[in-house]
């Protein structure tokens, strides 16, 4: 079963992160690198992307003649997705485990986050069932 | 340049939209059909569709490591509902393709015109965070 783990935040939450030390920020990406290698060799890991920062993100609508609208102004609540990870896993249950893992991840001074992590399944089956 | 195009249109509990089956139909053909011609030109790295926000969870690591789950979100909160990421040659390009996938048909066949979020992916962290 394939489930997807997700990572979002609000602008405001994402600055908090650029307040950290760089000590505190080296230690969580070594930390996030452990844990895919860990995915990786488990062979559970299909796929994981970080993403640039909100400020870079833009929305598109497709206008008259599906002519690209382009906005860069969001609602102040909005969670942006910072990163995600793929998983194929036995049980819902594993899949919920590894985003524990995840929220556990260090934050300043080697706390844990304890940061919400979504965890929705893949749709893969249930597509068929639309068509 | 790669680019994760996110369609975040769902909304907290929704299941199966209550479309007409024939319109549920030619929404899931022209995804395909979008899809498709995305891997033809070589521009489609990846693609998913996610479940249905009714299926969502959010975990939390309690203080000895082990999950909460939760299946509450606030009702503003959006979901997404399926993800492109695409690899073009300039941000145009991504936006113009995001406007397709904005465009696809909804009830009626009328164009849902829905918003679509555009980021560039990032192949590692930035330097200075290793």
């Amino acid at each position: 079963m394939k489930y997807i783990l997700m990572m979002a935040g609000t602008k405001a939450g994402v600055d908090t992160y650029k307040a950290w030390s760089k000590s505190d920020v080296q230690a969580h990406f070594a930390w996030l690198k452990s844990l895919n290698k860990e995915l990786s060799d488990s062979g559970e890991l299909v796929a994981n992307e970080p993403l640039a920062a909100p400020e870079q993100a833009k929305v598109v609508r497709a206008g008259k003649d599906c002519v690209p609208i382009t906005d860069g102004v969001f609602p102040e609540a909005k969670e942006f997705l910072l990163g995600y990870w793929i998983v194929d896993v036995e049980s819902p249950e594993r899949a919920c485990q590894i985003a524990a893992r995840l929220s556990a991840g260090p934050g300043p001074g080697g706390v844990p986050t304890s940061m919400p992590i979504e965890v929705r399944q893949i749709m893969s089956r249930r597509t068929d069932e639309l068509t | 340049m790669k680019y994760i195009l996110m369609m975040n249109t769902m909304k907290a509990g929704e299941g199966v939209p209550g479309w007409p089956k024939k319109d549920l139909q030619a929404h899931v053909a022209f995804m395909r059909k979008f899809s498709k011609d995305l891997r033809d030109s070589g521009e489609l790295v990846s693609a998913e569709g996610l479940s249905f926000p009714d299926q969502a969870k959010v975990v939390r690591a309690s203080k000895d490591g082990t999950p909460v789950t939760d299946g509450v979100f606030p009702e503003g909160k959006e979901f997404l509902a399926g993800y492109w990421i695409v690899d073009v040659a300039t941000p145009e390009r991504a936006y113009a393709i995001a406007a397709r996938a904005s465009a696809a048909p909804g009830p009626g066949g009328a164009p849902l015109n829905m918003p679509i979020e555009v980021r560039s992916v990032l192949s590692a962290p930035p330097p200075e965070m290793l």
